[in-house]
């Protein structure tokens, strides 16, 4: 007689001729979101229809859960097993951790069913009352490999725990070895966990040993357990392969969905050979990515992710319950999940099977650009709120295990938020950052890197300096033995600077991160040994066009406004809600926010602005005005001056102040100079001024990103950024009118963006005059520090939240490039 | 189909093409070459979002 489970209708093989066994997956409370909703509205018709599904799927078992904290499990699972042995053919598997509901469940059970599950975990306690009941019913039974120590994971330990399990079952208890399905667990491959690589090995060898040393068994898997963390999808593939694998290593059974399974058949040899490759941690020769990235990358050029299946939609055990929950930006019941998880999974496999790869998933999305930055801040916030649940919990030597990162604004530049963006991505990655904040010089950077033993430093700045001071640092960080990969980053760097100016003078990789998530993939990479510096190749590179009219003659004639004053002035009483009116939505919403078009259509983007976007921003003016954190101020001046060839010469105080701008290369040559008449045309005026919207808001801004409200973090120093920009364009129109050259009004903002006015202010580190050793000069004439502006040792300003500008009145000037 | 630059706000329309940059009138903002910028602040067509 062949081991047989059976129900009222029929008895079933539990070595089929084309094995596995089918375990129907989805009559679960805790894996499967639909059967719990139906539960909970005791619609148990509706569960009925989850089972009576799976058996028109091809399933030949059925797993039946019913656990859920506050109802009574018994009632509910005694009242499904009744109507399942009525109303469905296969036998049962009943699932469940209470011994005496498995007694009450197994008393009625008209026909051999299978216990779900025994272990070694307490010891020996549990195993011994439900061997006996099992005994006694005649029904079969599945045995986890988890011992005292937590669930086995190397194959020797599977095997030991299993011989453990045999001896009690078979030695105590007298069950006979076709009995006892051994479940020797498996974990994911999909996380990019250092520790899991080989976990499909483990387990497929652990069943080969399984069947081989303890003739007679049965073995059973959780067959999807294999692909946490990857995509819907990629995940049905996988896991079909892996069953595939298991199978041929002498797998039984399997819990598995039914309804996804595929057959070998169906699977193209380029999906299977990526399967394979991962399953068993192969490098392709040649290639330069590990197997795990290689996958992700094959099934992200495949079809996409939005799966439309009513079905997929609701898998949701605890593990994707909590994936989702990254994923969605949904912090609601965040610890109710990570407690049930933590009875059964040790923090530190939450945050590297769970959490990590939901949060790479988030990264995968933003750069197919499915998901848009404040998105993924938002599920950062989530990530980080559960690793801050589950940290305490962890041992201190978990933490440690990490890759290091260095993170640092360079000397003498204080914008961050391109590098705070990078320590969001990176934290919520599973990575260990370390921020050294601003204006940091390159020998505390060498300090800190050896103390703290970091594996990466990365660097940062905005201002054209701060690349120099990054290419100049280079030299020392080599003598100095940092001896680990830089990353770059920061809006004046290019690809090409990185890869001439920086890499030769440094002895380890030196590579260009254009954003946060390049900066992930660094990271990736140099944990998979495969990082290199950053090259530029100059006969594949796209030459830039250089925008801007090709031959201009600069009219010498135009006459020399009258000014109110001569000197500087200070303002300090300027009304926020001037400047609002002129806040560049657009540049605000798409380019500092993120909220791109991407894919969506016209109307979905119009939806996403009018419902979302607007609100928030709508919100923030309401919150500047009330709690006065724009507080605007402006410094500001007439000076009479002469252009001397490439230098505007001002005249002030009997003294001269000289201001030399850099020509163009190309035609039209133009330069600053140019719109300025020379001492022998009549000598002429210029405007300056240096205004700012106080500091209150930058302090807001780095409170919010201390208590980690990414979105909020973004959103706010977007806003600050833009109203700064207001600002100057408020008072370079006022310093417009004052000088009676404001009879061409713009047209809209558009009117403002493409400069309808006449003449052009030129902002200071801005291209056509990067140098920003302008300041000295300018903080002497203006005096700026009486507004609260002062300068830091690269002359850049401080508050962040501060502009400069030279204004020039000639009816030819706009802005250009040099 | 106009495009806007999501940095600055320039708004590419393909009626009138961009003269600073010799792009004639009729140009659709997917035929400009890949070298272009953004005419008033330099960005790159990728920073481009369509508009309508």
């Amino acid at each position: 007689m062949k081991p047989s489970l059976s129900s009222l209708y029929q008895s079933v093989e539990l070595c089929q001729d084309i094995p596995p066994l089918l375990i129907g997956e989805r009559c679960n409370s805790n894996g499967s979101k639909r059967f719990r909703e139906l539960l909970l509205a005791d619609d148990f018709d509706g569960c009925l229809k989850v089972a009576l599904e799976q058996e028109s799927a091809g399933a030949h078992v059925l797993d039946l859960c019913s656990a859920y904290a506050g109802r009574d499990e018994s009632r509910d699972l005694t009242t499904l097993v009744r109507m399942f042995a009525k109303s469905v053919k296969l036998p049962l598997m009943i699932d469940s951790t209470t011994p005496e509901c498995i007694e009450q469940c197994l008393r009625l059970y008209p026909g051999r069913c299978i216990v779900n599950s025994i272990n070694l975990e307490d010891g020996g306690v549990n195993i011994r009352r439900i061997c006996r009941m099992v005994k006694r019913h005649g029904a079969a039974v599945v045995a986890l490999t988890i011992n005292e120590s937590g669930m086995a994971m190397t194959t020797d330990d599977k095997v030991a725990t299993a011989k453990a399990i045999y001896d009690i079952a078979v030695g105590e208890f007298g069950l006979r070895p076709s009995d006892i399905l051994f479940d020797p667990l498996t974990f994911t491959v999909g996380a990019g966990d250092e520790s899991l690589r080989d976990a499909a090995v483990q387990t497929l060898d652990a069943i080969r040993r399984i069947k081989s040393e303890l003739p007679g068994v049965m073995t059973v898997l959780g067959v999807s357990n294999i692909s946490f963390g990857l995509s819907r999808q990629s995940r049905r593939v996988l896991n079909s392969v892996f069953l595939h694998q298991a199978v041929e290593a002498g797998l039984d059974a399997a819990i598995v969905d039914t309804a996804k399974v595929l057959p070998l058949a169906r699977i193209s040899e380029d999906d299977r050979r990526v399967c394979l490759d991962l399953l068993y941690d192969r490098s392709d020769a040649g290639a330069e990515q590990g197997p795990l990235m290689r996958f992700i990358d094959h099934f992200s050029t495949a079809a996409t992710d939005g799966d439309d299946d009513a079905e997929s939609a609701d898998h949701g055990v605890p593990q994707e319950q909590l994936a989702t929950k990254v994923l969605d930006g949904d912090k609601d019941g965040l610890e109710d999940v990570l407690s049930i998880l933590l009875q059964r999974h040790p923090p530190l496999a939450i945050i590297n099977q769970i959490l990590v790869p939901a949060m790479r998933h988030v990264g995968e999305l933003f750069g197919r650009g499915e998901l848009l930055l404040p998105f993924v801040l938002q599920s950062a916030e989530v990530m980080k709120a559960a690793v801050d649940f589950l940290e305490p919990l962890m041992e201190k030597a978990d933490a440690d295990s990490s890759t290091k990162i260095l993170l640092a604004t360079v000397q003498g530049d204080v914008h961050d938020i391109g590098k705070n963006l990078v320590e969001i991505i990176l934290s919520n990655n599973g990575y260990t950052v370390y921020n050294l904040g601003i204006k940091v010089p390159a020998e505390v950077i060498v300090e800190k890197a050896c103390e703290l033993r970091v594996d990466m430093v990365g660097l940062s700045g905005l201002l054209v300096k701060s690349a120099i001071v990054m290419k100049e640092s280079m030299v020392q960080y080599r003598d100095a033995g940092l001896g680990v990969p830089i990353l770059l980053g920061g809006a004046a760097l290019t690809r090409k600077f990185v890869a001439e100016e920086c890499v030769p003078d440094y002895d380890h990789p030196v590579v260009y991160c254009a954003d946060a998530f390049a900066g992930l993939k660094a990271v990736r990479e140099h944990e998979e040994g495969v990082l290199q510096s950053t090259a530029y190749e100059a006969a594949a590179a796209v030459r830039r066009m250089k925008p801007g009219a090709k031959n201009a003659e600069v009219l010498r004639t135009n006459p020399v406004p009258e000014t109110p004053f001569l000197g500087a002035r200070h303002v300090v009483d300027i009304d926020p809600a001037k400047l609002f009116p002129l806040v560049n939505r657009q540049a605000l919403f798409r380019g500092r926010w993120g909220y791109r078009r991407a894919k969506m259509s016209a109307e979905e983007y119009a939806d996403l602005i009018r419902n979302t976007v607007q609100p928030i921003y709508d919100g923030l003016v309401k919150r500047a005005v009330d709690e006065r954190l724009v507080q605007p101020k402006v410094a500001y001046g007439y000076f009479p001056c002469y252009s001397q060839g490439d230098t505007v010469v001002i005249e002030h105080d009997g003294r001269e102040f000289e201001f030399r701008f850099p020509r163009q290369t190309e035609p039209p040559h133009l330069c600053i100079a140019d719109y300025f008449r020379t001492r022998d045309e009549g000598g002429d005026i210029a405007g300056f001024f240096v205004a700012t919207i106080g500091r209150a808001i930058g302090e807001e801004t780095h409170r919010l990103y201390d208590t980690d409200q990414y979105h909020d973090y973004l959103m706010l120093h977007g806003f600050s950024v833009e109203v700064t920009d207001a600002l100057a364009e408020y008072w370079h129109e006022v310093m417009r009118e004052e000088l009676g050259i404001a009879a061409d009004k713009p047209e809209g903002l558009t009117g403002y963006v493409t400069q309808e006015y006449q003449g052009s202010r030129y902002g200071f580190g801005y291209p056509a005059c990067p140098d920003l050793d302008a300041h000295v000069p300018v903080f002497r004439l203006l005096e700026p520090d009486l507004i609260g502006v002062t300068l830091t040792e690269n002359m850049e300003m401080v508050p962040e939240q501060s502009t400069s500008a030279i204004v020039a009145h000639h009816p030819q000037a706009k802005y250009f490039a040099v | 189909m106009r495009h806007i630059c999501a940095n600055c706000g320039y708004i590419y329309d393909p009626e009138e093409g961009d003269p600073l940059n010799d792009i004639p009138p009729g140009t659709e903002f997917d035929d400009l070459p890949e070298e272009w910028v953004c005419p008033l602040c330099y960005a790159e067509k990728e920073m481009f979002d369509p508009l309508d």
